[in-house]
């Protein structure tokens, strides 16, 4: 989907006159400029008066139908309607522990992820209340800590991948725990005092729960992409640099060492002090993020991951993922490739602020594609913001960066419209680099950072330029910044995003 | 009260004629229409034996995360009950069903829950940070104790290789709850009674087998199916959850227990440490850099502790982001409080 239909869409009408009328006469056979609302609709969806918004996790069932479960417990049911005001909600089920992750399996079955398990739904009597609450899988512990949310994804083949969340120090225990506990992994700031805190587990079709991946801290949102590959972000925190996206595959660690406590291969050691002491075996024993997504700039903590429908129905970006920021009025955009058989790339926004809130951490595609659903909720870290947005793609286009791809001495890089006079000149191109390093303390600042002379710079297309950096090498975070008021040549549309970043884990052999 | 939701304004589709949890921090069921909550839960003294398939933690040493070390001192584990559903009949009855031993833990009558602690105020936000086990409202009855009170075929749960929980169903909106324990289905069904201080209990098991209760104060038997009513006395009374704060006039000791209360804890720590905001540890009379081109430094004097807490935005520490903190909008005492509290922190090692 890369072409643009926008002549014939509503947007245009909201053009103001003026620019219409320019743009008619000056670039009468070219489409009309297109700013951020003449692409998206943001509105935010009302539930029943005096509920707290509180969302825990959001699905369609096959049908189309809708629900919602929140974080005190109940689940709200809805036909989504186009007045977002005027869902008609009904209460379907109730009495969940922070549910946290969902799966309308039809519209009368869901399954959730609660603190203690996950409980399989239905209303058998089809009387638009469930009325069967039976336990689907179960097998983590629970330490009383409050933080231990957990959450889903399918596996597309019936089961579903789980993750699993860690403790807080800024919480207790409990005297008496499901499940073994672990003295060594009660210690630190984010702990894993009882089982598979901190890791990915895989629950068959039958609910058969077994370990897949360890060393997570708190990956509040996973997502299965339509090729089977299993995608985790994280947030900032001890072991954890900055927001980072991760591939996730079988048996590997990414990073969290309290989690390896019930590891077999661990029995009896000390995971975090050995990696303390040991910073070379720590960095040779975990899977470094495919993307960094650096907090302040751009996401401060990673919700659950998405694909952008790749048939084009929401307009450009087609196949790139989205990240919300759980923590910020952003929902983040990356831009993946293959370098050597290895996943890795680039990350910008998507949407900041806009009306967007914050607290963004699920998301949700509606069945026909056109609309992103994004369920919020941070009760008790920082801002409230708790909800349910809509996103509504309208037919326009922004100018922006459509993708960011590494080459053996520098970058290459497409735009969705025609470049601006000022970017086909070197000196507008603003790269530098710096790395980061997970420890047992707070987050990692940003360590070797340097500026990179453009040595080399080609316009590749109306729309393309291939850069080459001094001193390129891999194994460091490249910063762009692109000069201010970039207009598009075409049709003279704002630059949306004027940073990006590329995780540069490997350079092309 | 649990607020049923009814039509408010004329030409408006209804929205839910429905119990739905609301902001309500004391939520409560309907005799015909119970309310169950899944949720932490407070642990009234029940003895060690009830918690025979749970495991026990124990102090834990405590860490500095700066250090990335432990130091001397210990972490006390809490008492709670950490998976236990429960059911509110109104006023009338409240139980729990503990989803680990699946047997019920405890009932009272006059109220259910006082969430505040967990949920957090609507307007203040944040749970309190190491107290937010949930508070019971109304008069304590039954409290068990002791092994698990079911045998199948003289056999108690426990010979029988333990219960396994399964889940449960309504019955006109009624939960029964049903485990699995040595082959058996076994159901448990609680309502209340016409008596005070009472509950009515249903048992049974799948296939059918005699079937035994037996507990302090209740001995019930049958075949496949047994049914007892229990009747207690009041054991304990619980209020619910009150902020035992003097704030007559501001101080430190204060403006401590809000700082837990509030949650600042989760993201500013004591001991100097970075965390999702600065530290307040030492940072009182420090100087202070700030985000923002040729921003000059500022003393952390008393006006500017009170201006950070009231107003989070107006000045932003170097290298954390805007926006993040929600002013909390509180009392003056509060923040006087907390300010003392601030200041009274040493600077750390």
């Amino acid at each position: 989907m890369k072409t643009e239909k926008h002549t014939d869409q509503p947007s245009i009408t909201r053009m103001s006159t003026r620019l219409v009328v320019a743009s008619l006469a000056l670039f009468t056979c070219l489409a009309s400029a297109a700013d951020f609302d003449d692409c998206y609709k943001i509105e935010d969806i009302k539930l029943p008066d005096g509920v707290p918004p509180e969302v825990g996790g959001i699905d369609f069932a096959p049908d189309g139908s809708f629900f919602v479960v929140l974080r005190r417990g109940d689940v709200l049911k809805a036909s989504p309607s186009n007045d977002a005001k005027g869902f008609d909600w009904h209460l379907f089920a109730t009495g969940f522990h922070n549910g946290c992750g969902i799966d309308a399996v039809s519209p009368t079955k869901i399954r959730i992820t609660q603190m203690a398990d996950m409980i399989e739904v239905e209303d058998t009597d089809k009387d638009g209340k469930a009325d069967s609450y039976t336990r689907f899988a179960s097998g983590w512990g629970l330490s009383g800590n409050y933080h231990e949310t957990n959450t889903l994804t399918k596996d597309g083949k019936g089961g579903y991948f789980l993750s699993i969340g860690t403790a807080s120090h800024a919480g207790p225990t409990f005297e008496h725990v499901l499940g073994e506990y672990s003295a060594f992994g009660r210690r630190g700031r984010n702990y894993s005092s009882v089982k598979w805190k901190g890791w990915i587990l895989h629950a068959d079709a039958q609910g058969n729960v077994t370990p897949v991946a360890s060393g997570f801290r708190m990956a509040n949102g996973i997502y299965t992409d339509p090729d089977g590959n299993l995608w985790s972000g994280d947030n900032q925190g001890d072991w954890k640099a900055i927001t980072p996206l991760y591939f996730v595959e079988k048996g590997h660690f990414y990073g969290h060492p309290s989690s390896l406590n019930w590891d077999p291969a661990w029995a009896g050691k000390d995971p975090m002090l050995t990696f303390r002491n040991d910073m070379d075996a720590y960095n040779k024993a975990r899977t470094k993020a495919v993307v960094e997504l650096p907090n302040k700039e751009i996401n401060r903590s990673a919700g659950e991951p998405m694909e952008l429908p790749r048939n084009g129905s929401f307009g450009p970006f087609a196949g790139q993922l989205l990240i919300p920021d759980n923590n910020g009025e952003r929902i983040s955009r990356v831009m993946l490739e293959k370098v050597n058989g290895h996943f890795q790339g680039a990350v910008t926004q998507f949407i900041q602020n806009h009306g967007l809130r914050s607290g963004n951490h699920r998301l949700r595609f509606s069945p026909d594609g056109k609309q992103l659903y994004v369920g919020q909720t941070v009760r008790g870290w920082g801002t409230p913001a708790e909800g349910l947005q809509r996103i509504t793609w309208k037919g326009g286009v922004p100018f922006d960066i459509e993708s960011f791809k590494i080459t053996k001495k520098g970058f290459k890089l497409t735009f969705t419209k025609d470049l601006p006079d000022k970017l086909t000149d070197k000196k507008s191109w603003d790269f530098s680099s710096f790395t980061v390093q997970p420890k047992w303390t707070y987050g990692s600042d940003n360590e070797n950072e340097r500026k990179h002379e453009v040595t080399d710079f080609k316009v590749t297309g109306k729309r393309s330029v291939e850069v080459e950096l001094q001193d390129f090498v891999a194994g460091k975070i490249y910063r762009l910044d692109l000069p201010k008021d970039l207009k598009s040549a075409d049709d003279k549309s704002p630059l949306q995003n004027r940073l990006a970043f590329y995780t540069a884990n490997e350079l092309p052999k | 009260m649990r607020k049923t939701l009814l039509l408010l304004a004329l030409g408006l589709q209804p929205l839910c004629a429905e119990q739905l949890l609301t902001y309500d921090n004391r939520p409560l069921g309907k005799a015909d229409e119970p309310l169950i909550m899944s949720t932490y839960l407070p642990d009234p003294g029940l003895d060690a034996a009830v918690f025979a398939h749970h495991h026990n933690s124990g102090p834990a040493p405590k860490y500095n995360p700066t250090k990335g070390e432990d130091v001397p001192g210990e972490e006390k584990p809490i008492a709670a009950v950490a998976a236990a559903y429960a059911v509110s009949f109104g006023p009338a009855l409240a139980y729990t069903f503990d989803s680990t031993e699946c047997r019920p833990l405890y009932a009272w009558q006059g109220g259910f829950l006082d969430m505040t602690s967990y949920w957090g105020d609507q307007q203040r936000g944040s749970r309190v940070s190491f107290d937010y086990i949930p508070r019971l409202v109304g008069n304590m009855f039954y409290k068990t104790s002791g092994k698990h009170p079911v045998s199948i075929g003289g056999k108690n749960v426990d010979e029988l290789g333990g219960p396994s929980y399964v889940g449960y169903k309504l019955e006109k909106g009624v939960p029964r709850f049903q485990f699995k324990a040595g082959g058996h289905l076994v159901s448990i069904m609680i309502k209340p009674s016409t008596k005070e201080q009472s509950y009515e209990a249903e048992v049974t098991c799948d296939p059918p087998a005699p079937l035994a209760w037996k507990e302090d104060g209740v001995s019930a038997e049958g075949n496949g199916k047994l049914s007892f009513t229990y009747s207690g006395k009041t054991l304990a009374s619980y209020q619910g959850y009150k902020v035992k704060i003097d704030l007559r006039k501001a101080n430190a000791q204060a403006g401590e227990q809000l700082f837990n209360n509030y949650g600042c804890i989760a993201c500013h720590s004591l001991d100097g440490s970075k965390g999702h905001g600065p530290s307040v540890g030492g940072l009182a009379d420090s100087m202070v850099e700030l985000e923002g081109e040729g921003v000059k430094p500022v003393k952390a004097d008393r006006e500017y502790l009170l201006e950070s807490i009231k107003t989070p935005n107006a000045k932003i520490v170097k290298g954390y982001p805007p926006n993040y903190m929600p002013p909390f909008g509180i009392p003056d005492v509060e923040y006087d409080s907390l300010v003392m509290f601030i200041q009274s922190l040493a600077k750390p090692e």
